[in-house]
C-alpha cells in the first residue's frame, strides 16, 4: 500500500505544482473569507431582524435556513459547474505525462503491476480534486453553520457528489488518455460528454424533429451508456436543499460508466509497449 | 545462480515487419558485470524493457532472480536506469529519491538514512534540496543512478550511465560499479563507450539486427588465440632465424615481436630453442586488441560469428 501511496502523493504533488490548482485554492480561501467578514445576521425567533452582506442591509425579510441553502446551493452549483472545468482542465495532462517514455519506464521497474500504478495516478488526481472541493466545502460550511446556527448536512454531500461526478468524467479522460496520450484530445472530448448532457435528458423533443428511428436509438443508447452530468447537478441541488431525490438511477448508471472506463483503461494499460 | 536468463526471446512489431530483437537466449551469472553492445538499433535498450516488462515479448521467456518476469515481485531486488529517464522537475533531489525508493518498497525510516548517503555517493551531497529542473544532463544522470541505487538492489540495469558524465563522473561511476560487484551486485550495463566496458565488465554479449551474435568473456574476446608479444634482451637476429627453422611467422612491431604458433607445445619448443642460444625471454604475453578493435570486426563481420 505505501508504494501506491507514493504514486498518489507524488501525483498529488504534481497537480499542486500546477497555478490552476493553487488558483483554485486562492478563490476558495477568498470566498470562506468573504462570508466571514461580509455577511452580518442578527437573528430572532430563527428568522433575521437583520442582514446585511457587505454592510449593506437587506431589507426584505427572509428565513434563515433558506438563505443558507440558497447560499449552499450556490456554492455547489458554482463547483459542479466551473468547479469540474477547471479541475478537468488542470488534470488533463496527467495520464499523457506519466506515460511519456523516460517517465512510465522507471514506474513499471518499480515492483508494483500496472494495475497499481494506474489507479495510484488515476487516485491521486481525485485525491487533488476532493482536496480542493471540500477545502472550499467544509471551510463554507463551517462558517456559514457557526454563523447562522444551521447546520445542513446536505452541503457536505454536495461535495462527495462533485468529486464523484469529476472522478467518472476522470474515468474517461485516463480512458482517451492512454489510448490517445494527448491531454487536449481527452479534455475536448470529456467536455463535449459534458455539454451533451443536457440535451440528451431532453431527446424526445429531439427526436420529433428527427426522420430516422435509427437516431432515436443511438440517442438513447447514448444516454443510457454516458454519465449523467446534468441530473448528477440536479441531485447535487437536491441534496443540498434537503429535499428527497426522486431517482438515484442517473447516479449508479454514471457510476457504471466510471467503473467500465476504468476497467477498460486497466486492460489497454496492461497490454501496452512503452 | 544465474540472475538472468532468457530463452528464445524475441519481439516483432507491425506483424513482423520491425524486427527488434530475434530468438535471444543468454545467461547473466551473479555478481558480474555484464555488458550489452551493438550498434544503434541493435535491440540493446528493447532487451531491457523486455526483461522488465516495459514491452512484451512475441515469443520466448525469460526469468529475472529465478522468477518469471511476468512476476513483478522479483523487481523489489532490483533497480534500473533507463536511457533519458524523466524525473518530475518540481521535485528536488531528495524528494526523487524518496518517492522512487517509497515505490521500490522502502521504508521511510531506511530512506532518512539512505537519501543523503546516496546523494554524497554520487557527488550531489550539496544539492539534495535543489530542485532537479536546475541540473545539468550530467547530473541527472547521476540522479538516476541514484535512483536505481535507492533499494539496495541485488540486480541493476543501467542503460547508457555514463551518457552525458564527464571524464572524471565516468572514472567515478566506474569505481561504484566495481564496489558493487566486490559486494555480490549484479550489473547488466547497456553502453556505447567500449573502454568502460572493456575495463569493468566480465562477460560481453553483442547484438546486431536484433540478434545476439556473440556472447562471452572479455579476456575471450580480447586474447588473440595463438599470438604472442615476445620481448628480448638480445639476439634479434637468432630469433628471426630460430623462427625461419620451425616455421614461425614472426612481426616486429614498437621494439616488440609477434610470434603466430599452433599450440602450446609449439610455443614451449619456440621458447626451448631460445633458451637453447642463451637468448634472455623479457616477457611472453598473449597478444590482446582491444574490444573497440574487436566489436568493430564483429560488427563489420570480419571476426567468426557464433
Amino acid at each position: 500500500m505505501d508504494r501506491i501511496w507514493a504514486i498518489i502523493e507524488l501525483t498529488f504533488r504534481e497537480s499542486l505544482a500546477k497555478r490552476t490548482f493553487m488558483a483554485f485554492l486562492g478563490i476558495s480561501t477568498l470566498v470562506c473569507l468573504l462570508f466571514i467578514f461580509a455577511l452580518n445576521l442578527d437573528i430572532v425567533d430563527g428568522m433575521e431582524s437583520y442582514i446585511s452582506i457587505f454592510g449593506q442591509e437587506v431589507n426584505e425579510r427572509i428565513y434563515l435556513d433558506e438563505l443558507v441553502y440558497n447560499i449552499e446551493a450556490g456554492i455547489a452549483a458554482v463547483l459542479f459547474t466551473a468547479g469540474i472545468f477547471m479541475a478537468l482542465f488542470a488534470t488533463s495532462s496527467l495520464i499523457p505525462s506519466f506515460l511519456d517514455k523516460g517517465s512510465i519506464d522507471l514506474m513499471i521497474s518499480k515492483p508494483l503491476s500496472r494495475f497499481q500504478i494506474l489507479m495510484g495516478r488515476y487516485l491521486g488526481a481525485v485525491a487533488i480534486v476532493a482536496f480542493n472541493i471540500f477545502y472550499l466545502v467544509i471551510f463554507s460550511w463551517l462558517i456559514l453553520s457557526i454563523k447562522t446556527g444551521i447546520w445542513n448536512f446536505g452541503f457536505l454531500l454536495s461535495g462527495v457528489m462533485i468529486v464523484l461526478a469529476f472522478a467518472i468524467l476522470f474515468a474517461l479522460m485516463t480512458f482517451l488518455g492512454i489510448i490517445v496520450r494527448s491531454g487536449p484530445f481527452s479534455l475536448m472530448i470529456t467536455y463535449l460528454v459534458i455539454f451533451i448532457s443536457p440535451w440528451l435528458i431532453q431527446r424526445d423533443v429531439i427526436y420529433a424533429l428527427l426522420s430516422s428511428k435509427f437516431y432515436g436509438y443511438m440517442l438513447d443508447g447514448l444516454y443510457h451508456f454516458l454519465p449523467k452530468m446534468a441530473e448528477l447537478g440536479e441531485i447535487t441541488t437536491y441534496l443540498v436543499q434537503g429535499n428527497s431525490v426522486p431517482s438515484w438511477l442517473p447516479l449508479w448508471t454514471s457510476v457504471i460508466f466510471g467503473i467500465i472506463m476504468l476497467t477498460a483503461s486497466n486492460i489497454i494499460f496492461n497490454r501496452k509497449n512503452f | 545462480m544465474n540472475v538472468i536468463e532468457t530463452h528464445g526471446l524475441t519481439k516483432h512489431y507491425n506483424k513482423g515487419k520491425i524486427k527488434a530483437l530475434t530468438n535471444v537466449s543468454l545467461t547473466v551469472p551473479q555478481g558480474q558485470i555484464f555488458s550489452l553492445l551493438g550498434p544503434n538499433g541493435a535491440g540493446k535498450t528493447t532487451l531491457i524493457k523486455l526483461l522488465l516488462t516495459i514491452v512484451f515479448p512475441t515469443s520466448g521467456s525469460a526469468k529475472l532472480l529465478g522468477k518469471d518476469i511476468s512476476d513483478y515481485t522479483s523487481h523489489f531486488k532490483l533497480g534500473y536506469l533507463a536511457e533519458n529517464h524523466r524525473f518530475p522537475e518540481f521535485l528536488t533531489a531528495r524528494q526523487v529519491l524518496y518517492y522512487y525508493g517509497k515505490m521500490s518498497g522502502v521504508e521511510k525510516a531506511k530512506l532518512d538514512v539512505k537519501i543523503p548517503q546516496l546523494l554524497e555517493l554520487v557527488n550531489l551531497g550539496d544539492w539534495g534540496d535543489t530542485k532537479i529542473r536546475k541540473f545539468s544532463k550530467g547530473m541527472l544522470q547521476r540522479m538516476g543512478i541514484a535512483q536505481a541505487l535507492t533499494n539496495d538492489p541485488e540486480l541493476l540495469f543501467l542503460d547508457e550511465p555514463t551518457d552525458g558524465i564527464d571524464p572524471v563522473g565516468r572514472r567515478e561511476i566506474r569505481d561504484l560499479l566495481q564496489e558493487l560487484r566486490n559486494q555480490g551486485k549484479t550489473i547488466f550495463l547497456n553502453s556505447h563507450l567500449l573502454s568502460e566496458v572493456e575495463r569493468i565488465s566480465d562477460s560481453v554479449a553483442i547484438l546486431k539486427h536484433g540478434e545476439l551474435i556473440r556472447q562471452g568473456t572479455v579476456e575471450d574476446f580480447i586474447s588473440i588465440k595463438k599470438q604472442y608479444l615476445l620481448q628480448i634482451a638480445e639476439g634479434n637476429e637468432t630469433l628471426k632465424n630460430i623462427c625461419k627453422t620451425n616455421e614461425i611467422p614472426l612481426i616486429s612491431q614498437n621494439g616488440h615481436f609477434i610470434v603466430s604458433v599452433h599450440d602450446d607445445a609449439h610455443l614451449n619448443h619456440l621458447i626451448d630453442r631460445l633458451r637453447e642460444k642463451e637468448i634472455v625471454i623479457q616477457g611472453i604475453t598473449p597478444r590482446k586488441i582491444s574490444l573497440e578493435d574487436f566489436f568493430i570486426d564483429v560488427i563489420e563481420e570480419k571476426a567468426e560469428v557464433v
